[in-house]
């Protein structure tokens, strides 16, 4: 037997209830933090879990002294530079091999095969090719970023409603203008939700080559310190990663929502 | 073998707040045992509440719902409910559905299956008892619900538009083969609808309910000689006579609606 | 000439040529890169020709070093997912089912889904070391995630109506759950178990390329180390392998258990 839940918030003024609103949200990171500042020091030993005040310190340190700046500048360089390629190869070769049958029969093959590898698989080649670095990174990134893409704007593509392109057709539009006037901003909101799914993939796929093939960027920083024994700084490098992450992806799904006014 | 049901005083309020909403409002009525009652009114007016609140997924505000004089608590195997999308289990093939309230009730093996054959073959569906929902069509499917909700036998049905996804042959092929279904077995029925010809083809009394917030606005008796075909029945004077009662009754409800 | 012959061979012919139609690409690409590496067009250490690839392959096959890897690669990758699959169904369903669990295990679900996991192999390799067990235990923190948050979407989308149509029937809440809501919810379900596989070997390849300890991972970049480039593509075809397999098992084992969708 339930009854109604009552939302006991409610009764306050509405502004309240947004600033209400937003520390409820935040409660499960403070509970997280607190969990944490009694294991560490309590059940396990501080250099194995450094409390989450000298982790605290360590970020505000790192980047008082710049030290993290550079770090952090490679690694949202590499994925930023990774996904807008795969963004753009992704959606056209996406669209191509959805209105085209010549260009899907000598795609998909290739598709085919490479989904199921992971492509970090792929970073020992890469160091083959291209060496410990930058362009190692952006590569693994953009591989790891152009399958779900390419998915995305595939099916987006393929199930543009016909009546759209119908329309533009008795009104007059030719082949080419129907492809970018009718079937790329019919297939936008579907291709955001690719990328939407690409950006948390992209940030795995950094890290995975930044522990790898890097002597620069966040990953290479969290693997050095945990090898020298600079424990609060590798929890540190941690947290600053995460957050950002975390940041992209709502940033990108702010920026989906204003572009995206008409759905 | 009664069921009876009382409703008295009935309430349903959702929400809190700014956003509190009153679905149903002090509706008292009565139902006999063996009964077929229709409930018709316009759209927002609580008759699917009404169902559930009968059926005891919803818990009433106000107010108390009886069957056979001892109010109901939840929901029981003594009201069924066919439901207007089938609410078929999907995983499981149609003598599966079927059996699956005899199954919940320890009967055995063997007599769940005769069970389970007699309401397969009086919806006309033998034949077909090893296939999935998905295999089957929108009229078989709410011939699954409704052998399914049959099947353990509860005093009192419950259809909230079981016809209302199907086109009108079907809709029309389906309530003759209801009405027969429930002069057999002489249950209590209540049956949610928006259409007024069979609201009024096939019940004894059609309870009409007002607009937002829903009570009862009048009760009409249909006093019709079913004793002919469909087409005598409904090509009748008594029939449209009932109906027209009905439609009119129930456009009142609707007068301020906005139309296009 | 008989009619029925002709018929037959048109339609082996069609099929060839569907079959051509949907490789040639593949088969071109190949032809290409032997031609390529033979002729010496790419240096060597960037792309030894095809049939050194496979030569290099059939001897780590036939040393046995190559299913020695792979079993350690499946063995870690396996085991972890087999954990993370029993602890996220449990946790995600009962968090859909019960507002008490939910509480407790939402903000770990909320924290945990940003987390680049990868960015914790180090903190796993100070914790755990760099054994077998590390990676497991990586494995199944890692892949908890996404079977977790499925169970629990999936759970909460159960169609109220089937609930309520095995609530009138007599069902208690506690056979609820094991005969309505899991079934119900088994689609979304697998799904999650569909997106954690190959989470669970991108997490133990970069584990072994990062901490060694054998695997394919480690095979590979050893290869790279030792300037062994054969080498580094015979992992790759083995690790192709491997992942071709696991996904067509899974899409098998889905087909299988959803035979009624």
């Amino acid at each position: 037997m339930r009854y109604a839940t009552s939302r006991s918030i409610e009764v306050l003024p509405t502004p309240v209830q947004g600033v209400v609103n937003t520390i409820i949200d935040w409660i499960p990171l403070g509970i997280v933090v607190l969990v944490w500042e009694l294991v560490s020091g309590g059940i396990v030993a501080t250099d194995v879990l450094p409390a989450p005040a000298t982790v605290g310190a360590e970020i505000v340190e790192l980047f008082v002294s710049g030290e993290v700046f550079s770090h952090l500048f490679i690694s949202l360089f590499r994925v930023g530079v990774g996904l807008g390629l795969s963004i753009l190869v992704g959606v056209l070769l996406g669209v191509g091999m959805a209105r085209s049958d010549p260009v899907e029969n000598f795609f998909d093959i290739f598709l085919s095969m490479t989904y199921p590898i992971p492509k970090t698989a792929l970073v020992p080649l890469a160091i083959l090719w291209l060496g410990v670095g930058t362009k190692t990174a952006i590569l693994i990134v953009f591989l790891a970023c152009l399958l779900p893409i390419v998915l995305n704007a595939y099916n987006a593509a393929e199930n543009v409603d016909q009546n759209l392109v119908w329309a533009a057709q008795m009104m007059g539009t030719d082949e080419r203008s129907i492809l970018y006037k009718i079937v790329f901003p019919a297939t936008i909101p579907e291709i955001m939700t690719g990328v939407r799914q690409a950006v948390p993939i992209a940030f795995i796929a950094l890290v995975s080559a930044e522990l790898i093939a890097s002597n620069a960027g966040m990953g290479y920083l969290i693997l050095t310190s945990g090898q020298i024994g600079n424990y609060p700084t590798m929890f540190a490098n941690i947290v600053i990663i995460s957050a950002v992450a975390f940041v992209a992806v709502r940033a990108f799904e702010e920026a989906r929502g204003r572009l995206l006014v008409w759905t | 073998m009664d069921g009876r049901v009382t409703i008295s005083g009935l309430e349903k309020v959702y929400g809190q707040g700014a956003e509190r909403t009153k679905a149903i409002e002090d509706l008292n009525f009565e139902v006999d045992g063996g009964e077929f009652v229709s409930v018709v009114g316009p759209s927002g007016c609580g008759k699917s509440t009404l169902l559930y609140l009968i059926a005891g997924f919803l818990d009433a505000t106000e107010g108390t719902i009886s069957v056979d004089g001892d109010p109901i608590n939840g929901p029981g195997t003594d009201r069924g409910v066919v439901f207007q999308d089938y609410a078929l289990f999907p995983w499981r093939t149609v003598y599966e559905n079927v059996t699956y309230g005899l199954e919940e009730d320890g009967v055995p093996k063997d007599e769940r299956q005769n069970i389970a054959q007699k309401y397969i073959d009086m919806v006309d569906l033998d034949g077909f008892e090893d296939k999935y929902p998905k295999e089957l069509s929108g009229g078989m499917k709410q011939r699954v619900g409704i052998a399914r909700t049959l099947a353990y036998e509860p005093k009192i049905l419950l259809m909230d538009e079981p016809f209302g996804a199907l086109d009108q042959p079907l809709r029309e092929s389906l309530q003759d083969q209801l009405l027969d279904i429930w002069s057999d077995l002489g249950k209590t029925a209540l049956f949610i609808t928006h259409d007024v010809e069979e609201a009024v083809y096939l019940s004894e009394r059609v309870l009409i309910m007002t607009r937002h917030p829903g009570t009862k606005k009048t009760v009409a008796e249909i006093d019709l000689d079913r004793s002919g075909s469909r087409e005598e029945i409904v090509t009748s004077d008594d029939f449209a006579h009932f109906k027209n009662d009905v439609w009119k009754s129930l456009h009142e409800e609707t007068q301020t609606e906005v139309t296009l | 000439m008989d009619v029925t012959a002709d018929a037959n061979r048109g339609l082996d012919l069609s099929r060839f040529v569907e079959i051509g139609k949907s490789v040639y690409s593949l088969v071109i690409l190949l032809v290409l890169w032997e031609v390529v590496g033979q002729l010496g067009l790419i240096h060597y250490y960037f792309l030894p020709p095809l049939s050194d690839i496979l030569i290099r392959f059939a001897e780590l096959t036939l040393s046995g070093e190559m299913l020695f890897n792979a079993y350690l690669t499946l063995q870690r990758a396996l085991i972890g997912l087999a954990i993370a699959s029993v602890l996220g169904v449990i946790v995600g369903v009962l968090s859909a089912r019960n507002d008490i669990v939910d509480w407790f295990f939402d903000p770990i679900i909320k924290i945990g889904y940003p987390v680049p996991i990868i960015s914790l192999i180090p903190v796993f390799m100070l914790w755990f070391g760099i054994g077998d067990i590390s990676k497991i235990i990586m494995v199944a923190v890692g892949t908890f995630w996404p079977v977790a948050v499925n169970a629990r979407e999936s759970t909460r989308q159960v169609e109220t109506n089937l609930i309520w149509s095995a609530q009138m029937m007599g069902t208690s809440d506690r056979r609820l759950l094991w005969r309505v809501v899991m079934p119900a919810a088994l689609p979304g379900i697998l799904t999650g178990f569909q997106i954690a596989m190959p989470l669970s070997l991108i997490i133990t390849f970069v584990f072994e390329m990062v901490a060694g300890g054998g695997g394919l991972g480690a095979l590979e970049i050893q290869g790279v180390r030792s300037f062994e480039s054969a080498q580094v593509y015979a992992a790759i075809i083995a690790i192709m392998l491997i992942g071709i397999g696991l996904d067509r098992i899974l899409r098998f084992a889905r087909g299988r258990l959803l035979h009624w969708t």
